[in-house]
């Protein structure tokens, strides 16, 4: 049963994912980019972790493709459609897709998956993932927490600062 | 010490409908699905008929309190008036602006509507009726609320109208600023109570509810969330989305017939899930009121069912919101935006800290004393 979900997911995630980048629409795009989104959110889902599936909904379908949408509405809607790529671009698109391609189908192919192993992940609560963020031994993430807090309020500032009027 | 809810007695038993239906499914799978079936059919008529009934209230309401009497003449006191329209939405032809982006223009109304929809599932109607008790409940309807923005932005941008994209940009904006008000406040309920489940939130209100049992920060957080959730659904005085005087209608400016209904549908829907939400978090939900030691009191109050209680105060709540547009004129732009960045989230921070605070030293009111 589990199965036969996933691998339908995983089909309409690929053609999502086909979709985003052949479209010549940019809104469109953006829309496909959002199914993909929330796709991956029901592998989560199907994994146990339902906190981080309401977190991916929530931070990216929310948050990253409203902002995406809101960014592509405020330009001019006849700049909106791509250009038909010329020939050299095509060519040093497809070496660029190719070799990336090869490089993680390579790595993915040498990895080795643990098969048979039993998952326990099922409700993970919230309170042991909190905990493990703030945590202060070995096993807790408060280093990491604390530096992509730095991270971010570096690029709040960076953003006023960008977006302020300069004082006559 | 992190353990917020000693004393928490279990004396509701809470069952889903889609536990229900997985139980049954174990002795037979038929049985199940009819049963999964009807559940579906019952959301759906559920849907509508809020829909329909608080188009009607909010007509009723308007008119009496500015002294006119409102729908009149389709059955008894215009009973009917909502069905009559309805029916005549659904019998108009459907517009799609020449130079539209079709496809888009069709899908923006059913992405309104599927949000809605999809945070019904999570509203906790009683003990016994909820679709489904999640354990991220309170996250997954902040998280399928953004679907709604999403289909706000592709309904104005779509139709190719200035207005229309000058009422979705207003909405957007609106609608995510406020958002994080709202989760601010959303954020002290959920520390209170230790939990993202609603059923767990709703038994933790079992001595008091939140808004008074929390001191003062309760009732700040409530307050901000009421202030928060009105204009994150776009309704008076924060309805600068839909401006009639500037942007004839705002984002729904080119839809008409059946799309215009479904974003009319997912309105109405929002703004009873916002109430159902604070109904839940602030005012214990289905928990009936007890006061106290007043056993008599408490008794009568257990005479009623959860099921009405929940109704009760969501109705109070969404009373509140049409009061609410009749008596607070509508904000510009920039007293909107100074509002939430100057005003409303400083003090939902300092709230939240405050709050942080009382939780780890343990001290609220009525502390389980039965």
């Amino acid at each position: 049963m589990n199965e036969t979900l996933f691998y339908v997911l995983a089909g309409l995630s690929v053609f999502g994912a086909l979709a985003t980048v052949m479209t010549v629409h940019i809104l469109r795009s953006a829309i496909y980019l959002m199914g993909v989104l929330c796709l991956s959110a029901s592998f989560y889902v199907l994994l146990g972790a339902e906190f981080l599936a309401g977190i991916q909904i929530l931070v990216y379908v929310g948050g990253i493709v409203v902002l995406l949408v809101f960014a592509v509405m405020l330009t001019r809607s006849d700049d909106l459609d791509e250009d038909r790529p010329t020939w050299p671009r095509k060519i040093v698109g497809a070496v660029g897709a190719l070799s990336f391609f090869s490089v993680s189908a390579w790595l993915l192919s040498q990895s080795p998956f643990a098969e048979e192993k039993v998952l326990e992940t099922s409700n993970v609560d919230i309170k042991s993932i909190g905990r493990a963020l703030l945590d202060t031994g070995s096993n807790g993430y408060v280093l990491p927490f604390e530096v992509v807090s730095l991270l971010l309020l570096a690029v709040l500032i960076a953003g006023i600062v960008i977006a302020r009027k300069e004082p006559q | 010490m992190f353990n917020s809810l000693p004393n928490l007695q279990v004396s509701w038993e809470v069952i889903s409908v889609s536990q229900r239906v997985s139980t049954t499914y174990g002795e037979s799978p038929i049985l199940a699905v009819v049963y999964a079936l009807a559940a579906i059919v019952a959301i759906i008529l559920f849907m509508s008929l809020t829909a329909m009934t608080l188009v009607y209230t909010e007509r009723k309401v308007a008119a009496h309190f500015q002294c006119r009497l409102g729908p009149m003449r389709v059955g008894w006191h215009g009973i009917l008036q909502s069905i009559a329209d309805t029916l005549k939405l659904l019998l108009k032809e459907d517009i799609v602006p020449d130079q539209a982006d079709k496809a888009m223009h069709l899908f923006a109304p059913v992405l309104c509507v599927l949000a809605a929809l999809l945070a019904l599932i999570a509203i906790p109607f009683s003990p016994y009726l909820a679709v489904s008790d999640m354990n991220i409940g309170v996250l997954f309807i902040s998280a399928v609320s953004g679907l709604g923005v999403l289909g706000i932005l592709l309904g104005g941008w779509s139709s190719n109208n200035k207005w229309s994209l000058l009422g979705a940009m207003r909405a957007g904006a609106q609608i995510i600023s406020y958002e994080l008000s709202a989760t601010l406040s959303i954020l002290v309920v959920v520390m209170f109570s230790g939990s993202m489940k609603f059923s767990e939130i709703v038994q933790s209100q079992d001595q008091g509810w939140w808004i008074w049992r929390a001191p003062v920060v309760g009732l700040v957080a409530f307050l901000i969330f009421l202030v928060a959730s009105t204009a994150e659904i776009n309704r008076t005085p924060f309805d600068l989305a839909e401006g009639e005087s500037e942007l004839t209608a705002g984002f729904h400016t080119e839809y008409s017939g059946m799309r215009f209904a479904f974003f009319f549908l997912a309105e109405y829907l929002n703004l009873f899930i916002v109430s159902s939400m604070g109904a839940t978090l602030f005012l214990g939900g289905w928990m009936p009121l007890h006061i106290g030691n007043l056993t008599f009191f408490n008794q009568v109050m257990d005479l009623i069912p959860p099921g009405l209680w929940f109704a009760l105060k969501v109705s109070g709540f969404i009373f509140l919101s049409m009061w609410f547009r009749w008596t607070f004129p509508r904000l510009r732009v920039d007293q909107l935006m100074k509002l939430e960045w100057k005003v409303l989230l400083p003090i939902g921070f300092i709230n939240l800290l405050l709050a942080a605070i009382l939780t780890l030293s343990g001290f609220y009111f009525f502390p389980g004393n039965s």
